[in-house]
């Protein structure tokens, strides 16, 4: 198992319900894990409770047989890429710097501070970005590219940490169904090629289908299905959209 | 059948009492200031007769106006560049979205308040004191007031960055220094180089003055045709300083052209 | 492909290094030139502090008696700020319709308006005080008619920008109803631009007070006499009871223009 979550909980302060709800999720290490359900779930919470964006009310995260705490962030986040549903590209810098800005976990501040990476850090983000076919882009900035081409990028930035797993939040519901699925593809494909486990926020239930290896469901914070993309079923799906009572 | 107009909101007794308490204290101003109808119809011709006398302009002072001119400029680059340093360290320090501690925060923000609050005119009467006559308390003066000022405008623009990228760069464990020049400065810049155009613009126009309590720059001449009656060579002077204000309008005009367009 | 593309980066580089370089010392040069004109002297400054801090330490505590005798002068900033930016609202409106490229009856007098507000911009408030004072006698009658004037300048040209950026469509469809043209620009054009034009307006008036808090310097009324009469008579405590009261009055007038302005946008 890469990663455990322990009954992980988060109410924010001032909400009425809790956001998340005793969570408990295991993931072994290379698979593509869909966590699928409508807005509000808690799904954004869950994934931001991992890599510490969010601090969690209760519960704990487990990574490689160690507990994620507040000490040395840095090198915890580093091997945790994010991609967001607004892809969160620096506009005005150019493709690679964006994605040589996945390496700035692994630099010195100082020497960052003056745009300067060495070679090799230059030599990972071409390989990323070829690997999402974007290498002939790498000098333009980051504004003159479509979504999709950005949300390529902006896996790449996340490759280019050379991280153990990937945290994807919705990272297709700004696009249209033919580009989502190319991204959602090159997600997989390259999270395949390097044996990165990948969590992936979804709320389409096709897309959660025909990408998701296993399907973890959740309704109001808390998980309501964990099973097989073909264990979907009518009843399953009720419980994720449907259902007004909170899991008994 | 007629169909029934929603009733239009006519004059409430509170508009009614703000309209005459608006009018009441206009007229307290006016009583306190002089200004009176007739003063004013009176002093129009006469503000018309000593600028009249302004014309012909006498050509020939401008020979001696070149120095202090470009004095002046050379006053309102010197104080943007040393508002920028002042600045930019204080506005950092001021945004919240940089600096979490509240302390420094407030520390950083009273500091910037109180540099933008005194004209720079009183600075310069300061430091003319403090390190003598000439162009140089000028700029300091101008560098302290405009430094509180785009402080405070720097620090608004960093807060109204778009945090999404801010928390991308969080996400990949870099520290905040890190998020800071790579997530944030960007993002800003452009907004930074618009203040420092415009204020450079307003610098020119405010170190014009300066001469006046011995600052340097092209006041000292203004004030001396007028303590003279000499008009037609103050016209000269206002000339200048309206042509030196309008080439530097055109040329910001221009450089902002070319940033935004690239 | 990634040799190639480190190729490309390395030059890429170099080139923006070279850039970087060749601006980085051409700017050098520039304030280095500038710099020596001015007589800027790092030493000269620090030899400075010493006085600065003695002027600084003689301002305290401030002369807290002096606030009765200042407060004349401070309802008097205040009346020629509200003055002055009263008169430049009321002058500014025909003049930046009749310097906006779209609603100018004539292209001559859109660049003769132009030139006139220039002039008005370009000339510090100080500056036309110090002629008025001549022209009108001292006092703040001097300083409400040059705040008004440089203020006209800045609020006639910002406006005229803004009734030129207004919007096509309400103005084509009122005049597909057949108005005359005055008419419209007081129902197309006018109304699109009153939020921005109330706004900076606010900003003028704030601006305003700053300005005026120095006419007192040329004699044109408010707090600047008492401030500069105090330090020219080493009464420093009493000086900082006037920086104090400019201070306050500058920071609610800054406060109540930020409030008014995010009411209105």
């Amino acid at each position: 198992m890469v990663l455990e979550i322990k009954g992980l909980s988060k109410t924010y302060p001032g909400a009425a319900q809790p956001a998340l709800s005793d969570v408990s999720i295991s993931v072994p290490a290379g698979q593509f894990l869909v966590i699928l359900g409508p807005s509000g779930a808690g799904k954004s919470s869950l994934m931001r409770c991992i890599n510490r964006l969010v601090e969690p009310s209760s519960g704990e995260v487990v990574f490689q047989k160690t507990r994620i705490t507040k000490a040395d962030l840095r090198a915890v986040r580093r091997q945790f890429g994010m991609v967001f549903q607004q892809f969160n590209l620096v506009k005005r810098l150019s493709v690679l710097t964006n994605v040589l800005t996945g390496r700035l976990g692994y630099r010195s501040v100082l020497r960052s501070l003056f745009y300067s990476f060495p070679e090799s850090d230059k030599r990972i983000a071409f390989e990323c970005l070829a690997r999402v076919n974007m290498e002939h882009k790498a000098f333009q900035r980051a504004d003159t590219l479509s979504g999709g081409e950005q949300q390529r990028v902006a896996i790449a930035r996340a490759l280019a940490q050379e991280p153990k797993v990937i945290l994807a939040d919705e990272p297709v519901a700004s696009l249209d169904p033919k580009i989502a699925r190319q991204v959602l593809g090159y997600l997989r494909q390259v999270a395949k090629e390097l044996g990165i486990t990948v969590l992936c926020n979804l709320h389409q239930v096709d897309y959660a289908r025909e990408f998701g290896e296993r399907i973890v469901g959740m309704s109001r914070g808390s998980v309501v299905f964990d099973g097989a993309a073909g264990d979907l079923n009518e009843d399953v799906l009720r419980k994720i959209y449907y259902d007004n009572v909170t899991a008994g | 059948m007629a169909a029934v107009l929603p009733a239009r909101p006519g004059w409430r007794l509170h508009h009614i009492v703000v309209a005459a308490g608006a009018i009441a204290f206009l007229a307290w101003c006016a009583d306190g200031v002089n200004l009176r109808p007739k003063e004013m119809a009176g002093a129009l011709p006469v503000i018309g007769e000593y600028f009249a006398r302004m014309w012909p302009p006498k050509w020939e002072f401008s020979a001696v106006l070149w120095k202090p001119a470009l004095e002046t400029l050379y006053i309102a680059l010197w104080g943007n560049v040393i508002a920028l340093f002042i600045g930019l360290p204080l506005g950092l320090c001021a945004a919240g979205n940089v600096v979490k501690s509240l302390a420094v925060r407030s520390a950083a923000k009273a500091i910037l308040n109180l540099l933008r609050s005194i004209s720079e005119l009183i600075w310069a009467v300061f430091f003319v004191a403090a390190v003598g006559l000439g162009p140089f308390p000028g700029a300091l003066a101008l560098g302290v007031n405009f430094g509180g000022i785009l402080g405070r405008l720097y620090a608004e623009a960093l807060e109204n960055i778009d945090p999404g990228p801010v928390e991308a760069l969080t996400a990949t464990g870099a520290g905040r220094l890190q998020v800071i020049a790579y997530a944030m400065l960007p993002q800003a810049l452009p907004q930074f180089v618009t203040y420092n155009l415009y204020w450079f613009e307003v610098g020119v126009r405010s170190a014009t003055v300066l001469g006046m309590v011995g600052a340097g720059g092209i006041g000292f001449e203004l004030v001396t045709t007028i303590r003279l009656f000499e008009w037609r060579e103050c016209g000269v002077v206002l000339l200048l300083i309206l042509a030196m204000v309008t080439v530097i309008d055109l040329a910001s005009t221009y450089i902002r052209g070319r940033i935004y367009g690239s | 492909m990634t040799t190639s593309l480190l190729a490309e980066e390395a030059q890429r580089g170099t080139q923006r290094l070279t850039k970087a370089l060749l601006w980085g010392s051409g700017a050098a040069a520039v304030l280095w030139f500038t710099a020596t004109q001015i007589g800027l002297n790092p030493a000269a400054l620090v030899r400075g502090v010493p006085f600065m801090l003695d002027f600084f330490g003689r301002m305290f505590p401030p002369d807290l008696a002096h606030l009765a005798l200042l407060r004349d002068a401070t309802v008097e900033t205040v009346q020629i700020a509200v003055w002055g930016t009263v008169i430049a609202i009321l002058l500014s409106i025909p003049l930046a319709l009749l310097g906006a490229r779209n609603t100018t009856p004539h292209i001559v007098v859109f660049h003769l308006i132009r030139l006139l507000l220039n002039a008005l911009r370009s000339i510090n408030e100080l500056v036309f005080a110090l002629i008025f004072v001549a022209a009108v006698g001292l006092g703040p009658f001097a300083g409400v008619l040059a705040i008004a004037l440089h203020a006209t300048g800045m609020l006639a040209k910002f406006c005229a920008e803004e009734v030129e950026g207004v919007d096509r469509g309400p103005v084509e469809a009122m005049q597909a109803t057949g108005a005359g043209r005055l008419q419209v620009i007081l129902f197309g054009v006018v109304p699109q631009v009153v939020p921005a034009f109330v706004s900076y307006a606010v900003y003028r008036f704030d601006v305003s007070i700053r300005a005026a808090t120095i006419l007192g310097l040329v004699g044109a009324g408010g707090l600047g006499f008492s401030l500069i009469k105090t330090m020219k008579l080493f009464q420093y405590h009493q000086t900082a009871t006037c920086i104090l009261v400019i201070f306050v009055l500058v920071f609610i007038s800054d406060w109540l223009c930020a409030r008014i302005r995010a009411r209105i946008l």
